[in-house]
């Protein structure tokens, strides 16, 4: 075989990889989104997973209707959550909307269910409070359960318009908010990330300055280094099991934020001590040696030439961080619970949104929602990226010129 | 010549590990004169400029035995270090500005030292400036980066940010062998001016250099004082054999 024959082969393997590795990316991303993204949109991303029951205290005032009933029966509030309207939409003149029939999709029971399809711009609803007089807001598919105590399971859709029409002066209405939205999700993720980078980075950047700056080369110093790389490889369900056993039970930490944080923070030690010390070492030494010169001590040399220096190593780490704890599910699973909330202390517990994708994936065999999810977290994580890769821009003290 | 001396080497040996780079240098440096160290690369005249600030002490092989006397004191001794490097500021041979604004540059030293006053900060980042003659230059900019300056001017920055710590020695190793000729010459000239408030040690590769702006000149060789006298008997009529050698340029 001659030597372009060779050339030739070489190339076309090399090709060959990186045409498949793209692929599989694309294919991988695209069959995420082709999945989830009908599920997307903003009530997805603003409401709880778990549905919220609220009593509405609503004026009742008589309000025609402005649009005509072909377009009425077009609005189509139901969002993906329903089958389809099984009766309606009527028109109720003394509360300024109209309401469907409609059965839940992905619910085992079937249950039919009464919604708003369609509110007027003058509409009372709009104006609705609670019974402490905060205001309240209700939209197009929320749920109806009862008006002034008359439940409504069972009647159909003609005897609840004429139930609605009835009533008069104030109307107490039992309003659902409906849930499968990412909100707590979303919350929870980004404090994790906060609470694991506060707690994982002054450990790791500190440890990454002893390493580099007060260690003498050595038995020790090799020590700390490999426990920190054998640390790095091993598999996160592992660190979930120390997390659960000492955090969540020996500290009673409860499965918590706090629990999560602290096992998340550990995972995340090895790599912020690995990029922080490999930013220190190519800090030049002719700055510590400038800055010493100067009469300043080892500590001022650290903090105010070298560390500066060293931000975009530092963002690099920050970086990586923020990927681990997004992605993070086995060691949450264990350590933060699966309870769709958001944490109201540092011991509550919250999931994150892929421990909740495990959750409706695994749990309900939601493929649609987790994958919903799945582009939610992809664009948390691209946000993020840029977010830091700007910071560590603004912050890098060699761009200034 | 009744000059005082500023440091006085007496028999002052230096190993790294286990090789010996100064054997036994004995060497009185006078006040306010420029003292210029030549001799071939590896015969430790930077060693030994950086023993009289103690960079040494960075490098953990090193082990140094004998006396370096300042202002009465042995500063291998039982020191105040830092007291002692603001006392002998140094310049390096590559220009080292931090990278910050040429203000922070100068008034990193004195901010270190615990000076907060902006008005004082402010003189002081001044005076220096304008004894490094670079004021001029650099007025506008305080508060750019000093990454952005030129090389020249990269190295009279950190000239002025020694002359900002109000040092009574200014160490220099080979200050401008970095630098084209024309920063070359304005260097060398600042140096002829700063010697008379300053005692200047420099380390140099250039013999023309050390003929142009020093008042005595050392001759090292493999880790010794060859030879140590006013420059213009060194250039003119060296003792040694081997000194003249080095300065026809039979070696180096």
């Amino acid at each position: 075989m001659g030597r372009k024959m060779k050339d030739v082969l070489a190339k076309s393997i090399i090709y060959l990889a990186t045409g498949i590795t793209l692929c599989v990316l694309l294919f991988i991303v695209g069959f995420i989104f082709v999945k989830g993204i009908s599920l997307v949109n903003w009530d997805f991303l603003t409401r709880d997973y778990n549905e919220k029951v609220f009593y509405a205290f609503v004026q009742e005032e008589v309000v025609p209707m402005t649009i005509d009933a072909a377009s009425l029966s077009q609005k189509d509030p139901y969002d993906k959550r329903y089958e389809s309207s099984l009766e309606g939409p009527i028109y109720i003149e003394n509360i300024g909307a109209a309401i469907a029939k409609v059965a839940y999709k992905n619910n085992a029971t079937e249950k039919e269910q009464f919604v708003f399809s369609y509110i007027e711009k003058d509409s009372p609803l709009l104006s609705a409070i609670d019974s402490t007089g905060k205001k309240l807001s209700i939209g197009t598919d929320y749920i109806l359960e009862s008006i002034n105590g008359t439940d409504f399971e069972g009647l159909s859709l003609e005897d609840v318009a004429a139930q609605i029409n009835h009533e008069t002066g104030e109307l107490k209405i039992k309003v659902v908010q409906p849930g499968g939205g990412v909100r707590s999700n979303i919350i929870t993720t980004l404090y994790m990330v906060l609470v694991s980078l506060l707690i994982a980075l002054p450990l790791g950047i500190f440890g990454a300055i002893y390493l580099t700056e007060y260690a003498k080369p050595g038995r020790l110093v090799n020590i700390i280094r490999f426990a920190a790389e054998c640390l790095a490889g091993i598999p996160s369900i592992i660190f979930g099991l120390f997390g659960m056993a000492f955090f969540v039970v020996a500290l009673k930490f409860q499965i918590s934020l706090l629990s999560g944080s602290l096992t998340v923070a550990i995972i995340l030690l090895p790599v912020i001590i690995r990029s922080t010390e490999e930013a220190l070492k190519t800090v030049p030494t002719a700055f510590r040696e400038g800055s010493l010169a100067l009469g300043a001590t080892k500590l001022q040399t650290i903090f105010k030439v070298v560390l500066p220096c060293a931000v975009p190593g530092i963002a690099t780490a920050v970086l990586l961080s923020i990927g681990r704890v997004v992605g993070e599910s086995a060691a949450l699973l264990l350590t933060a619970g699966t309870v769709a909330q958001i944490p109201g202390t540092l011991f509550s517990p919250g999931s994150t949104l892929t421990v909740q994708a495990y959750y409706v994936a695994k749990e309900e065999g939601n493929i649609e929602l987790a994958c919903a999810i799945g582009i939610v977290i992809i664009v948390i994580v691209i946000v993020l990226n840029i977010l830091s890769r700007i910071t560590s821009d603004k912050l890098n003290v060699f761009n200034k010129k | 010549m009744n000059k005082k001396i500023k440091f006085n080497a007496k028999n002052l040996d230096l190993y790294y590990g286990d090789f010996q780079a100064l054997k036994s240098i004995n060497l009185e440096i006078c006040e306010k004169e420029v003292t210029a160290f030549i001799g071939p690369s590896g015969c430790g005249k930077s060693t030994f400029l950086r023993c009289l600030n103690r960079m040494n002490d960075l490098i953990d092989s090193v082990k140094i035995e004998g006396e370096i006397i300042f202002e009465g004191q042995d500063i291998n001794g039982d020191i105040d270090v830092i007291n002692l490097r603001t006392r002998v500021g140094m310049v390096f041979q590559k220009p080292n500005p931090f990278p910050m604004s040429i203000y922070e540059n100068i008034a990193y030293g004195p901010k270190c030292q615990g000076v907060k006053d902006k008005t004082q900060l402010d003189t002081l980042v001044k005076e220096s400036l304008v004894k490094a003659a670079l004021w001029e230059e650099v007025k506008d900019r305080l508060n750019k980066s000093a990454l952005g300056l030129s090389g020249g001017q990269q190295q009279r920055l950190c000239i002025a940010r020694a002359i900002a710590m109000q040092p009574e020695v200014i160490l220099m190793d080979e200050p401008t062998s970095a630098l084209d000729p024309i920063a070359t010459a304005k260097i060398e000239d600042l140096m002829s001016k700063l010697k008379k408030d300053y005692t200047i040690i420099i380390v140099t590769h250039s013999m023309q250099q050390a003929g142009r702006i020093s008042d005595k000149t050392a001759f090292f060789l493999m880790g010794e004082v060859v030879e140590f006298n006013e420059t213009p008997v060194i250039f003119t009529n060296p003792a040694d054999k081997r000194t003249e050698d080095y300065i026809t340029g039979r070696f180096g």
